[in-house]
């Protein structure tokens, strides 16, 4: 049985514009999104700001109602049945927010223990052992205001921990973070995923979503563009990458790439020591020989050939800057 | 129904935790009604005692109560809201009016100091002798008094919860609310057609209660009359704070109103 159902959603926003003649316009967040998480999996879901990814959680943690469309958690309507969906999961977003900062990490959990209802018999234990697994334990009593990002933001997992939640929504939780910090809240989320927890997470960062998650879906603009592992995302581009470093560009390199056979895509960004080039192209061996004479006039730092990453599908169903 | 308990004593435990850590509670519980009581001790100044106390103490009693209780309940939910702790709270599975309860409970408490202070002031500073002659009247009128404060605050709570315009509503009643209750003059003196705003609000029968009380009542029929307008106001605010938090629950979600934008 699927963990999550998501049928056809849609959320929109009503705004207004203008200061003396408001005009009522509605902004549509979520189009016509349909996809399923299966229990124990760990879901990525990866977009431009304003994709519709933190709407999307925001529906289906019970805190935003959906225009229409059908979005079942464990079997729960999110809105209508959200008495009992809400004892059974548990919500983490990016930043520093979500927490007292004038109380201790451990006042914090038990708070929100006593929020979630859980027994006074094993709430102490549990405080400990959660403090203990995001490594706070020895600043269990220390404010919460006296904590680095990193540390609020560990904190934070452990307070949505606390009601033991059979499904875990992460909105953006590495954001911020330093490679450490980073690297160390990865290491929780997967000890979370081999404890059987579902997990959905939203990111920017492909490695991070290359890493942890089992499915990716790709969203932007409110739709749904791609949705596989990782694996198949990249076989599905049916794509190589030739990365060229340049300290010049001339205007005509990017369309004589592009007119080279197997080569799918051109994209060029800037950037104050030069240029980088990628080149998605198919049997990159047998067209480096080309590629080199179309960049004969330009003065090339390194050439590298490579397999796609999941950046590279992302660009590819996103779109980039500078695509020729 | 132990669970509900267990989370309103720890909301409370908490509010006070943090509305103590904040320097603007702290100034509204502790210096407001000492700078009040000494502002309004020279207005009075000559009066007998019993004008002293029924306008000098229970003036800044009851102001700087009804601001710690419902100004600051009030504020809360923006607080929250700019901590991002509104949406963790509001999708927990206790009631989101159970946990708000238990943080309008705690400025309570914290409230009650600020009479306190109101007295050691009025008592000890300007020597004034305080004497109730219907002390258990006064209890009852007292403790009425603040059950309704605490269900004004919540409405005023989940108002803000649902709209990011209400602060404007809120800095806009505190002091207007002061001057319609006659907190610190009869509200007699008032033009008569203002005088209905006044009769809905409760602390202008908590004040003349309480006024009566330490007075002495000459007409029963009067003191009942103001008992039963204030439990009618009460049990109004406490219908409202049942039937709104379902409102605001339905609301919030479907106009995304919990998050800072």
């Amino acid at each position: 049985m699927s963990a999550i159902i998501v049928k056809n959603l849609r959320r929109d926003y009503e705004t207004t514009i203008g200061i003396i003649k408001k005009e009522k316009k509605i902004v549509n967040a979520i189009n016509d999104i349909s996809f399923e998480v299966e229990k124990g999996e760990i879901f990525g879901l990866l977009g431009p700001n304003g994709a519709g990814k933190t709407s999307t959680i925001k529906i289906l943690t019970t805190l935003l109602a959906p225009t229409s469309g059908e979005a079942l958690v464990l079997g729960h309507k999110c809105f209508g049945e959200e008495k009992e969906l809400r004892k059974k999961i548990n919500f983490i977003f990016g930043g520093e927010r979500s927490l007292y900062w004038r109380l201790s990490a451990y006042d914090n959990l038990s708070y929100f223990c006593d929020l979630y209802q859980v027994p006074e018999k094993i709430k102490k234990d549990r405080i400990i052992n959660l403090l203990e697994m995001v490594e706070l334990k020895d600043r269990a009593h220390y404010k919460v205001e006296t904590f680095s990002k990193g540390m609020k933001q560990r904190l934070q997992i452990a307070r949505g921990l606390v009601n033991d939640p059979e499904i875990l929504f992460l909105d953006e939780p590495t954001i911020g973070l330093d490679p450490i910090g980073a690297r160390t809240l990865r290491k929780i989320i997967k000890q979370l995923s081999s404890q059987g927890k579902t997990i959905l997470l939203t990111t920017h960062y492909m490695q991070e979503a290359d890493e942890l998650c089992d499915r990716i879906a790709i969203i932007d603009k409110g739709k749904l563009f791609a949705l596989n592992t990782s694996e198949k995302l990249k076989e599905n581009i049916d794509s190589s990458v030739i990365e060229v470093d340049l300290h010049t560009l001339k205007e005509d390199t990017l369309s004589k790439l592009k007119s080279i056979m197997n080569v799918t895509r051109v994209v060029a960004n800037s950037y104050d020591l030069g240029h980088k080039l990628v080149i998605d192209c198919r049997n990159p061996r047998e067209i480096m020989g080309l590629v080199n004479q179309q960049l004969s006039d330009n003065m090339v730092k390194s050439i590298v050939m490579r397999e796609a990453t999941l950046e590279d599908v992302y660009f590819k169903i996103i779109g980039g800057d500078h695509c020729a | 129904m132990r669970n509900n308990i267990k989370v309103i004593i720890a909301s409370c435990i908490l509010q006070m935790k943090q509305s103590f850590s904040r320097s603007m509670f702290k100034f509204c519980i502790i210096a407001y009604p000492i700078l009040a009581a000494i502002t309004f001790y020279f207005i009075y100044m000559g009066e007998t005692d019993e004008n002293i106390i029924s306008y000098v103490f229970l003036g800044t009693a009851i102001t700087s109560m009804w601001s710690s209780i419902s100004f600051s309940s009030a504020g809360d939910i923006d607080r929250e809201r700019f901590m991002g702790a509104l949406e963790v709270i509001f999708c927990a599975p206790t009631k989101f009016r159970i946990i708000m309860l238990g943080k309008v409970i705690g400025n309570t408490i914290l409230g009650v100091c600020s009479m306190v202070v109101s007295f050691l002031v009025v008592t000890l500073l300007f020597k004034t002798k305080f004497t109730i002659e219907h002390p258990i009247l006064f209890s009852i009128s007292m403790l009425v008094g603040i059950v309704s404060f605490i269900f004004i605050a919540m409405l005023l709570s989940g108002l803000l919860a649902i709209s990011r315009n209400t602060r404007v509503l809120m800095n806009c009643i505190d002091y207007p609310v002061f001057i319609l209750c006659g907190a610190f003059f009869p509200i007699e003196v008032l033009p008569i057609w203002i005088r209905p705003l006044a009769y809905v609000l409760s602390p202008t029968y908590v004040l003349k209660l309480a006024r009566m009380s330490i007075a002495g009542i000459d007409l029963y029929s009067n003191y009942n009359k103001h008992f039963g307008g204030l439990i009618i106001v009460t049990v109004i605010y406490i219908f409202g704070y049942l039937k709104f938090y379902n409102i605001i629950d339905i609301k919030a979600r479907k106009e995304a109103t919990l998050e800072v934008i």
